[in-house]
């Protein structure tokens, strides 16, 4: 199986065959890994070298290089090739969402209402500050998951406005 | 002696196993509550005793008077220790507390009621004669009043909470066009926080230090300043790294600091271990900004370069003790940083972060301390305070506690949650803050860096394999619960 993975802003090719080896940009590379905690910690020897590399979070992916923190990724060449030209959102439509995990403090919209672009849809509170979140532009709301004093997710969608003229 | 036979704290997280640790330590019997959101928790399990309190909710928990109250004699605790955050600073709780027949440790409730305003708290420093940021002395009745008050304030200003600190119910307005909007939001975190909404305004001192005073007083009248610390490095008001000595004032100013300070608490009739909070800009004039009537997050800096235990004085000084030392008495040593890490996502502004803790691994060696109350499994909670864990450096001079705290991080591994680690080894491995030079506008103008960190090419090459292996790992969950553990065993007796 062929990856391309990023890490730290690089792009590196990696094929794994079905004998276990591993080549990275083509070029076969003789590490020892031994996995330290279950899916989480690897240690990797290579040419003299260890690395301690840790799973930091999973999505978005983020390891810990020997104490350093970058953001990674890897994808196998047929998922990637799917997920190309896909990812079409109809222009005008935008879909609310919490940007962190919080509490609804209150909901200043009804679904079918019309709003003004800047126009306070809901008042989320998280870690001791409330934040409004805002309409894009003028809109009706079409469709409205939020109640207040509802407790929310990180992501969690609130609300779909649509744009009108 | 011990001060107390048993004592109930009134917290959670890491201030709570923190307090734990003392009582052991004097000899005291400690008594833990939980919400059903850390029925697990550290602090749960290293008390003697621990007693659930309700819903995960701090209203019907940790905020919840009359059950800790129940629980405290119950239990048959003397003293209650409050912690920092929750009722830390409610003087009806310090009421409640007095009135059961228990000692609240901590400033006495009229004390507390006096500071916690924070117009009556200006006007106490402006009598004892220290300086004050320009604003309102009372609170503007609506966002008209506050309008007028500031053409005559000018822009850009602070709106700040009466009712209470923190950093709570608190907007920077930059101009006239942004009030309205900035007082709705801040009287409404003001009405949630302290169930007021009043607010008032104060001139925004920019690039300024936010240098704090420690201090304790005991009922004999005796006021001591302990030293201070330099908490300049903030997002959202809220503070990420502490240290003392403050790089950037001299022995005289400090000296006028504590001095300020103790006529403050002489003025309010302070009793306890409080932190009296200053702006310093960079002229080297200084303004009172508040007085926190409780134990600091940050007080093991203070603990690390004066060897005291602070929770243990406020203990004694609750108890009646006197002091017994004054300020030359006190021999600092050397220099301590601390690092607050917390479940928040550096890399996406500092958004709050949920997860589970997967894998955990926290520094040791010479000069460190870690005050924390995390665990592998550890649920992070959203209903409650970020802070994970706090790691304090000492080093005999600035230099060494700063390459302890880098080593210290280098060392830290904490899976399961985004947290705020990668900002602090940056701001460790700045040449600014390197150097000392930061002011409030650090986080600001260092956050996030201009590029990525480096990799060579073998931890890069290393952790492209890693990434591979990383994003086909599955996770075995914990499982807990009440009847899990059981109805595993149950099932795995059946299959022999």
């Amino acid at each position: 199986m062929r990856y391309e993975t990023q890490v730290a802003g690089r792009t590196f090719r990696v094929d794994v065959d079905s004998s276990g080896r591993a080549l990275v940009d083509g070029e076969a590379v003789a590490a020892t890994i031994d996995e330290i905690a279950r899916g989480r910690q690897w240690r990797v020897g290579l040419e003299g070298r260890t690395h301690e590399i840790t799973l930091l979070t999973r999505e978005p992916m983020r390891l810990l290089v020997d104490g350093v923190e970058i953001a990674a990724s890897a994808i196998d060449e047929r998922s990637l090739a799917a997920s190309r030209g896909t990812r079409l959102q109809s222009s005008g439509r935008h879909e609310l969402r919490a940007p962190m995990p919080g509490l609804l403090r209150a909901v200043h919209v009804r679904e079918g209402d019309i709003v003004e672009r800047e126009t306070p849809i809901v008042t989320l509170e998280a870690m001791k500050m409330e934040n409004e979140l805002r309409a894009p532009a003028r809109a009706r709301v079409v469709r409205l998951d939020a109640r207040a004093g509802e407790k929310v997710e990180g992501g969690a969608m609130l609300a779909v406005l649509v744009e009108i003229e | 002696m011990a001060p107390f036979k048993a004592v109930l704290i009134a917290n959670r997280g890491e201030i709570a196993v923190r307090i734990i640790r003392t009582c052991r330590d004097l000899g005291m019997r400690s008594v833990a509550v939980y919400s059903a959101a850390d029925r697990d928790a550290l602090h749960v399990r290293l008390a003697d005793e621990a007693y659930p309190i309700g819903p995960a909710a701090p209203r019907e928990s940790y905020l919840a008077i009359e059950k800790l109250v129940a629980v405290a004699t119950g239990a048959g605790c003397d003293a209650v220790h409050p912690g920092y955050g929750f009722l830390s600073e409610n003087a009806d709780f310090a009421d409640a507390v007095t009135k059961a027949g228990l000692v609240f440790v901590g400033p006495p409730a009229n004390v507390q009621r006096l500071l916690g305003e924070k117009t009556r708290a200006r006007k106490i420093a402006r009598e004892a004669g220290v300086p004050i940021v320009d604003g309102t002395m009372d609170a503007p009745a609506d966002a008209a009043a506050a309008r007028d008050a500031a053409k005559r304030i000018g822009y850009p200003l602070m709106l700040k909470a009466a009712g209470g600190g923190g950093g709570k119910g608190m907007r920077v307005v930059r101009t006239a066009d942004g009030l309205d909007a900035a007082w709705r939001l801040a009287a409404s975190e003001a009405q949630s926080a302290f169930g007021s909404p009043a607010l008032f305004l104060e001139h925004l001192v920019e690039n300024a230090h936010h240098v704090e005073v420690q201090i304790v007083a005991d009922a004999h009248g005796e006021v001591v300043w302990v030293g201070e610390r330099e908490c300049s490095v903030q997002r959202r008001h809220q503070k990420l790294i502490e240290e003392s000595p403050a790089p950037a004032i001299d022995n005289a100013l400090r000296a006028r600091l504590g001095d300020a300070a103790v006529r403050i608490a002489k003025a309010a009739g302070y009793r306890n271990a409080g932190t009296v909070e200053f702006l310093v800009d960079g002229k080297g004039s200084f303004y009172f900004l508040e007085v926190n009537t409780r134990l600091q997050v940050e007080h093991p800096v203070t603990e690390a370069v004066t060897g005291l235990d602070l929770v243990a004085l406020q203990f004694r000084i609750a108890a009646g003790e006197r002091l017994g030392f004054a300020h030359a008495d006190i021999q600092r040593r050397g220099a301590a940083i601390e690092l607050r890490v917390t479940a928040e996502d550096a890399h996406a502004g500092f958004v709050p972060a949920t997860g589970t803790i997967a894998f955990l691994r926290l520094p040791a060696g010479p000069g460190v301390r870690v005050d924390h109350a995390l665990f592998e499994g550890m649920r992070v909670p959203m209903e409650y305070d970020p802070l994970l864990a706090k790691i304090v450096a000492w080093g005999k001079d600035r230099r060494e506690a700063l390459a302890r705290a880098r080593r210290a991080v280098r060392e830290t591994v904490i899976a399961g949650s985004a947290t705020s680690l990668a900002f602090h080894a940056h701001a460790l491995a700045d040449p600014d803050f390197s150097a000392g030079k930061y002011d409030t506008g650090f986080v600001a103008s260092h956050w996030p860096p201009a590029a990525p960190p480096e990799l060579d090419d073998s931890a890069a090459t290393a952790a492209a394999l890693v990434a591979v292996l990383a994003s086909r790992a599955r996770e075995a969950h914990p499982q807990n619960g009440v009847a899990t553990a059981w109805s595993r065993a149950a099932r795995e007796d059946a299959l022999r």
